[in-house]
């Protein structure tokens, strides 16, 4: 099955990324091992993404910079505004990476 | 704190269905055993509430609640070391990247220093715990001496580690049919996707990777033309990808077809991560991007792209913006800025669709999480509106 990295990035990946570094530095783990942690922890995000999430946003911002690269969009948004469920946000500046949802599939 | 009651459970879940599924591995065939396991769960939840983005399993929800990622929670897991908790004190921002991974192994990120530049809300948010989001860079050096005294058997095996670290990983995540075989060498290579040759494992854009080699290696016997056209011919069958095609015909055009009078041809590095199609659209009322793996029409407007950022311009009312020319290598030195000054605000999605009309764009996401204002939100899916 396919995967992203994508969600590698996020806060739940990051912090999985700083675990596996610390036990491999300090020789608990190998690196063989934790880079197949890292690609469970792909499977996992992207299937409880799909199956547990049910909740749906609005963004609309001014789009700064975009760009296509690799199967890849990055918008940079400006002041964009994020509407959600329980409730707004608003930022002065975000970035947003999206990986094609049909490689997924394929 | 940050952390919504749904993003944590499915947070905790998702290191649940890690951790489970990781088990065999641990368990059986030489690994290190459930200890080893139950330590990695321990320091990834720990590390997890401490980012305030979980409240913390059952039996550890009060700690949470009561110190938000503070120092080591009272009912803590005894597995976690402390090393870990220690290592949140004192972040180093410096290696977050290091210049040179793969001939420095042992500056692998500290957790904090990730903390630091990704995270880093100077709007304000008021931190009641202390992960030092300000002092970083004084302590930098201390840490770093520390982390370097720390006798370390495992430096030998270095790079495959590293790679996962670098930036350009998420643009490349899409390859199908990688392995955790492949996974280790093809990193390393994958960390300088635009300037090496193809590592091999990219199989749905062999061909558009090798053009791009072509365009980067400095060209010596004049040669280049055939090239184009050959893979011009193919293009239809192949799933190459549209910027890739569309570089590939302005160049042609370029070179072929339009004297260039308006300074010096681009970089044609600057040129492929400007996505120079963006610039090419001559009135046509809606482009949908899911649809650009035909190069038709970009192949029509491809003499004609530096008149077309102008007329475009003109027609803006961003008055913030330089005219987009050749330059283009300004926004992302931008952008870089705003990365390392700035938060970090991000998404992380798929998109479905993406579309846009004059300079009116529009986008379905799904399956996304966002970390905005210092909180986690998850999505099934989305809709962005943005003018440009």
């Amino acid at each position: 099955m396919a995967t992203f990295e994508l969600y590698r990035r996020s806060t739940i990946g990051m912090c999985l990324t700083e675990t596996l570094d610390e036990m491999v530095q300090n020789g608990t783990l190998t690196p063989e091992l934790a880079i197949q942690v890292l690609v469970q922890f792909d499977k996992s995000m992207t299937d409880a993404l799909e199956s547990q999430v049910k909740s749906k946003v609005s963004i609309k911002g001014h789009l700064h910079t975009y760009r296509f690269c690799d199967n890849v969009w990055t918008f940079i948004l400006q002041d964009a505004m994020f509407k959600y469920d329980d409730g707004q946000e608003n930022v002065g500046r975000v970035k947003i990476v999206a990986c094609d949802s049909k490689l997924l599939t394929q | 704190m940050a952390a919504s009651s749904t993003t944590s459970s499915v947070y905790l879940h998702v290191i649940e269905d890690v951790i489970n599924k990781v088990r065999d591995e641990f368990v059986n065939n030489g690994g290190p055993g459930e200890d080893v396991l139950g330590e990695l769960q321990g320091m990834w939840e720990t590390k997890m509430m401490q980012a305030g983005v979980i409240l913390g399993p059952a039996d550890r929800s009060a700690a949470a609640k009561n110190v938000p990622g503070g120092s080591v929670p009272p009912v803590h897991d005894l597995n976690v070391p402390y090393e870990g908790t220690e290592e949140y004190e004192t972040p180093t921002a410096e290696i977050l990247f290091p210049p040179t991974p793969l001939q420095t192994p042992i500056q692998t990120p500290l957790p904090s220093s990730v903390d630091n530049s990704m995270y880093n809300i100077p709007t304000g948010t008021p931190s009641d715990y202390p992960t030092p989001l300000n002092d970083s860079v004084g302590n930098s050096g201390s840490s770093t001496e520390a982390k370097a005294g720390r006798p370390n058997p495992y430096m030998q095996p270095p790079s495959p580690w590293m790679a996962p670290r670098t930036p350009v990983d998420v643009n490349v995540a899409y390859v199908e049919g990688r392995d955790e075989v492949d996974r280790g060498t093809s990193h390393q290579p994958l960390t300088q996707d635009f300037f090496t040759v193809s590592s091999g494992k990219r199989k749905r854009e062999d061909f558009s990777g090798q053009y791009q080699n072509g365009q980067h290696i400095p060209q010596q016997d004049g040669a280049v033309d055939p090239a184009p056209e050959a893979y011009q011919g193919m293009e239809s069958p192949l799933p190459v990808r549209p910027e890739a095609a569309n570089t590939l015909s302005i160049e042609k055009g370029s070179k072929l077809k339009i004297p260039q009078v308006d300074g010096p041809i681009p970089d044609p590095y600057d040129e492929m991560l400007s996505t120079p199609n963006i610039y090419n659209y001559q009135g046509v009322v809606t482009e949908d991007y899911n649809i650009a793996n035909t190069p038709a029409p970009n192949e029509l407007q491809a003499g004609t792209p530096a008149g077309g950022i102008h007329a475009d311009v003109g027609d803006e009312d961003d008055d913030d913006e330089p005219p987009l020319n050749e330059n283009d290598d300004d926004d992302l030195d931008d952008v870089d800025q705003g990365e390392e000054l700035n938060t970090q605000h991000l998404v992380l999605a798929q998109f479905d669709k993406v579309t846009r009309t004059k300079s009116r764009w529009k986008c379905t996401l799904k399956d996304g999480i966002m970390h905005i204002n210092n909180k986690d939100i998850l999505f099934n899916k989305a809709t962005g509106e943005f003018d440009f």
